[in-house]
Formats: structure tokens, C-alpha cells, sequence
């Protein structure tokens, strides 16, 4: 009795172990199966993903997956955990990819495969109208706002890693005396406006949204360049190189007939899929 | 009311030393606030001049006419049956909020268009995962009680060791530790059953504690006699001691009830579009954010009332023992 025991055990581990490369594709077998392809995004980060007028996921991201899962014949389905639990990891088919303009770094790369960059986002500083900063420089030891763990943040606090392929190289131009960091970028936006130096000098956010809360009515303006550009991209968990192959494929075809481009422009009027 | 008599005694409103001291403070609490840019300031025109230039003069004159205005107020009230009193007061605080919320220049009809929605899928969602985990969490509780109580040392040592670490994480851990960290044992389970078992398992402990102090209030000699009446264990609990028991729990427990309507919101973080997450990116495209933030308040607020007076019935319904 005991002999079968173990050996049931050990068979059982076996097929545990044979189990593991049988993964690959696992996921693309899953979604196909179903016919939808669930994507994690946030859903508090205009333009890029929020909730439009009719109360449905809109923005430049959600248009991306809806554009990535069309080319693999599927039909995108969303859903918005927090930040912090996206990137968590450890999806367990909860949701099957992120298209959130997620910057792949190397310490992210450990626990996510990064198949496509779509586009990248100027990354700027802005100040209060009332400000007297004329340049980045006048920020030093000024208090900065971000958004946490965000690249943002690892900009103003000068920890910035930015080793994906393809990501232009930047300076540090300014040293903030504080850094705060927010939960989002309008909750750092509506600090900001309380008045220059009220709680913020200044706010390291995306171009894109700085110009949104701008236009907005928020008394705010950019300072100075963008400080670097953030290549955004595509993220999935590791294992399944299928999937990973698929959607590459599928930006990369969005890329060449000029429709990221189309979208970039529809959402942010500027093609951000190119670096200048 | 704490303690009624019959003695006849002036209204303690309508004592000058105290209606000055009254006046005294108001005054002094409404100093730092600048009111010279408000209707006031404009109401005050014509004795202070142009208030965005009336400075100090000009606050204190403001603040000298609104403690005037308020202890008249107050004397006032004072003349009125209590009911009446409780209903003027009420009426005045929430005539205030909405002046408070005015300042905010909310757009109305964003909050219109927004609202159905808010309340199809956010209040619903929130009154639906309130509702089961205060079911869940009540059977806990029960259960936990009689635990803490008990004589055998297994049970105990868990119910202790659940109520101390359930009651010792912040909820939001918990959250994040249910929906992120029951995968890793092979269950994997919805943001909304996650939000549920957490909330459940948070307010299951706090409540146990509750019903624990509700049974020890009982007096020893209740279990005595109902034990030489030959009462088993069950019989007594139900129809002696939880019954005897129930106004000491009821109060607490529907502070609980409240307080958990509103941590539900905390299972915003893990995607579920409940009325906290509604109200965080409805308004987020288009920069009304405070119009959703209020709009969401008052909702919580209104749920928040139902359970109060919910609970004041069935306050009632157990005093009547004490009516005299």
C-alpha cells in the first residue's frame, strides 16, 4: 500500500512537472476559446483610459487593446483593478493583458514580458501660473508632486531607470527639495492649484495630462522641455510566447499602416508613437 | 434624554453670563475665517465699506454680526417644544452644508446626467456587498462569541487569534491580502466575493467582541437559574441570555452596520465599480470630480440615515421594557 502511495505521489509530481512547458500558449488557447481577450486598465487616467459619457471605458489605451484584439479576432473585455494590484502580478487569468501605458523597466521585466512598445509619452514639469520659475533649474529644492510608484516619481526623486531598447537618454535637470506623491495626477493637479508653493511648487506628470488639466481651467503651465520620453508598452505575464508573438505582431501591423498614429492624433492631437 | 426631573429651572441659553460667553466664542472661532469675498461681505456693504479692502475691520464686523445672529438664534430656539427645537436645528446645519457645497460652483446638470448611473451601478453594488457581508459578518460574530466564551482551549485560542489579527490589519490589507493572496493557495476568486470575504471576516471580528460584551452583561444568577430549571446550554442562550442581551449589542452594532457602508468603499481598489470608484472617475475626463465626490457623499449619507432610523425602531422595540 505504502509502495503506491508514493508512487501515485510521484506520478503526480511528474505530470505537475510535464505540466509546465505544456503552458506555453496556454492563455492564447484560453482566449481563443473564448472569443475575449480581458484587458486590465486604469480607469481613472485620461486620456488614456476612463469613463466617458456613456459610463464605458474610452481613451487612447482602451482603443489600442480594442485595435490589438480585433487583429487576433477577438473581442476586448475591461477591467480596472488598481494600479498597484496590476502590477502586483499574479493575475491568475483574472485578466489575460495590461494595456495601460505601462514603462517596461527591468525590475518590472522580472515579473511581466513586454511584446510591443505603442507609442511614448513626453513626461514635463508643471508649475503654477503665478510661478516665478523661469527654467527647471529654479525648481531646486522646491516641493515636487508625482503620482506613486510612478516613473514620475523615480524622475524627481532621481532614481530613474529607463533601460528598455528604444528609450531616449535624459538629465536630471532639477533636485526638489521634497517629493509628495499622490495617488493620482489630478489629485496632485488640484494641490498644485491651491497656489504656487500652497502645498506644491511644481508637478512632474505626462505632458498629455498636464495639458488636459490646462485646458481644463486649471491654472497651471508647463515649465521648460519634457524632461525624458517613457516608452510605454504592452504587458503580459511571462509564459505564453504565442501571445507575446501575436500581439507584437499585431501593433507592429497597427504601427505600419499608420492606425496608432490615426489614434495617437485622435486622442492627444500629436503622433506620440514617434520620438523626436 | 439623560435625566428628567421635575424641578423648574431657567433655560441655561437665556442666563446672560452664558449667552455672553456664547457670543465670546463664536466670535473668536469666526475671526480666522475670511468671509469679506462671500454674500456676507456683500450684505455688509454699507457699514464696512468695500469688503475686499475692509481687512480687519471688515472680518470682525462680520464675525461680530453672525454671533450676534447666532445667539439670537439660539435664545430663540430655546422657546421652542423639543421636537420643534431638534427640527429647526437640523434644518439650519443642512442649510449650511448646501451653502458649503455652493462654494464649490458644482455643475448640476453633470450631476443630473451622472446620478442614474450612480445609482444603478454604484449604490446598488455597494447596498448589495453591505448587505451580504453584514449577514455573513453577524453569523461570525454570534459564532465568535460563544467561542471567546468558551472553556475548551482550541476554540478559544482561534477565536482570539481571529479577532486579534482581523482587528489588528487595516481593512484595506485586508483586502489587498484576500483578492492578491488566496490565488497563491489555488483559489481564486472575483473582486466582488474578495470585498465581500473581507469585509465579512473585518467586521465579523469587531463584532464579536460586541456580541462578547453583550453576553457577559448578563447577569451570572440569569445562567444559574436557568440551569436549576434544567435548561440546557442552547435553550438558555436563545430564549434567556441573547434576548436580555440584544439592547446592550444593538446600539454598537449599528454603529457597525454604518461604518461598514461606508469601508466598503475600500473595495474600490480592487476594480469594482461600486459608488466610491464611480465617484472617483466619472468626473476624472472632464475635471468635476467634486461634483461625483459630493454627489457620492450624499448618497452614503442617505443609506447611512436609513440604517439610523432602522436602528432607533428597533431600539425602541427592545425599551419598552424600561418605559415606566
Amino acid at each position: 500500500m505504502k509502495t503506491s502511495a508514493i508512487a501515485r505521489g510521484t506520478a503526480a509530481l511528474v505530470l505537475a512537472l510535464m505540466a509546465l512547458p505544456v503552458q506555453a500558449g496556454e492563455v492564447l488557447d484560453r482566449i481563443t476559446a473564448a472569443g475575449v481577450i480581458k484587458v486590465a486598465t486604469d480607469a481613472n487616467w485620461a486620456p488614456q483610459s476612463f469613463v466617458n459619457e456613456q459610463n464605458e471605458m474610452d481613451g487612447f489605451d482602451v482603443d489600442v487593446a480594442k485595435g490589438i484584439a480585433a487583429h487576433l479576432g477577438l473581442k476586448a473585455e475591461f477591467v480596472t483593478p488598481g494600479w498597484d494590484i496590476i502590477t502586483a502580478g499574479n493575475w491568475q487569468g483574472r485578466w489575460d493583458m495590461h494595456v495601460g501605458s505601462m514603462t517596461p523597466t527591468s525590475e518590472r521585466a522580472k515579473i511581466f514580458s513586454f511584446p510591443a512598445v505603442y507609442y511614448y509619452t513626453p513626461a514635463a514639469v508643471a508649475v503654477h501660473t503665478d510661478s516665478k520659475a523661469a527654467s527647471l533649474a529654479d525648481l531646486n529644492g522646491k516641493v515636487v508632486g508625482t503620482t506613486t510608484s510612478s516613473t514620475f516619481e523615480a524622475y524627481a526623486n532621481q532614481d530613474l531607470v529607463l533601460d528598455v531598447s528604444g528609450a531616449p537618454p535624459f538629465t536630471y535637470e532639477f533636485k526638489p527639495g521634497e517629493v509628495k506623491s499622490y495617488a493620482n495626477s489630478s489629485t496632485a493637479f488640484d494641490d498644485l492649484r491651491l497656489g504656487d508653493g500652497t502645498r506644491l511648487d511644481a508637478v512632474v506628470s505626462s505632458l498629455p495630462s498636464i495639458l488636459d488639466a490646462e485646458k481644463a481651467g486649471y491654472p497651471i503651465r508647463q515649465l521648460g522641455e519634457p524632461v525624458f520620453y517613457e516608452p510605454l508598452a504592452v504587458a503580459v505575464e511571462h509564459g505564453d510566447a504565442e501571445l507575446e508573438a501575436k500581439i507584437a505582431e499585431a501593433v507592429a501591423a497597427m504601427k505600419a499602416d499608420g492606425t496608432l498614429g490615426e489614434l495617437s492624433k485622435k486622442w492627444y492631437g500629436v503622433d506620440y508613437t514617434k520620438t523626436e | 434624554m439623560l435625566y428628567s426631573d421635575t424641578v423648574d429651572s431657567e433655560v441655561l441659553v437665556h442666563k446672560p453670563w452664558f449667552v455672553a460667553a456664547m457670543f465670546l466664542a463664536v466670535f473668536l472661532v469666526l475671526m480666522p475665517f475670511n468671509l469679506a469675498g462671500s454674500g456676507m461681505g456683500e450684505l455688509m456693504r454699507p457699514v464696512i465699506g468695500d469688503p475686499a479692502v475692509s481687512g480687519l475691520f471688515g472680518r470682525a464686523s462680520i464675525a461680530f454680526v453672525l454671533a450676534l445672529l447666532f445667539c439670537i438664534n439660539v435664545a430663540l430656539i430655546a422657546f421652542l417644544p423639543l421636537r420643534l427645537q431638534v427640527l429647526v436645528v437640523w434644518f439650519e446645519l443642512l442649510m449650511l452644508f448646501l451653502a458649503f457645497f455652493q462654494t464649490f460652483n458644482l455643475s448640476l446638470p453633470f450631476i443630473a446626467e451622472k446620478l442614474p448611473f450612480m445609482i444603478t451601478q454604484g449604490l446598488l453594488t455597494t447596498v448589495y456587498i453591505s448587505a451580504v457581508s453584514i449577514a455573513i459578518a453577524t453569523v461570525i460574530a454570534i459564532l465568535g462569541a460563544v467561542a471567546k466564551l468558551s472553556n475548551n482551549g482550541f476554540v478559544y485560542a482561534v477565536a482570539s487569534f481571529y479577532t486579534s489579527f482581523f482587528r489588528g490589519l487595516p481593512l484595506l490589507m485586508q483586502v489587498y491580502l484576500i483578492y492578491l493572496g488566496l490565488p497563491q493557495l489555488g483559489i481564486i476568486i472575483d473582486a466582488v466575493p474578495a470585498g465581500i470575504i473581507a469585509l465579512s471576516l473585518c467586521y465579523g471580528a469587531y463584532m464579536t467582541e460586541i456580541f462578547r460584551a453583550g453576553i457577559q452583561s448578563i447577569d451570572r444568577g440569569q445562567w444559574e437559574a436557568s440551569r436549576s430549571l434544567g435548561f440546557g446550554f442552547g435553550l438558555t442562550m436563545r430564549q434567556i441570555i441573547l434576548p436580555q442581551s440584544l439592547p446592550v449589542i444593538i446600539p454598537p452594532t449599528g454603529n457597525q452596520f454604518i461604518s461598514m457602508l461606508k469601508d466598503s468603499s475600500l473595495v474600490s481598489v480592487i476594480g469594482v465599480w461600486e459608488l466610491m470608484f464611480l465617484a472617483r472617475t466619472l468626473g476624472q475626463k472632464t475635471f468635476q470630480h467634486m461634483e461625483m465626490l459630493i454627489t457620492a457623499a450624499l448618497l452614503y449619507w442617505m443609506l447611512s440615515i436609513l440604517l439610523e432610523l432602522v436602528q432607533a425602531r428597533i431600539e425602541r422595540h427592545y425599551a419598552r421594557s424600561k418605559k415606566r
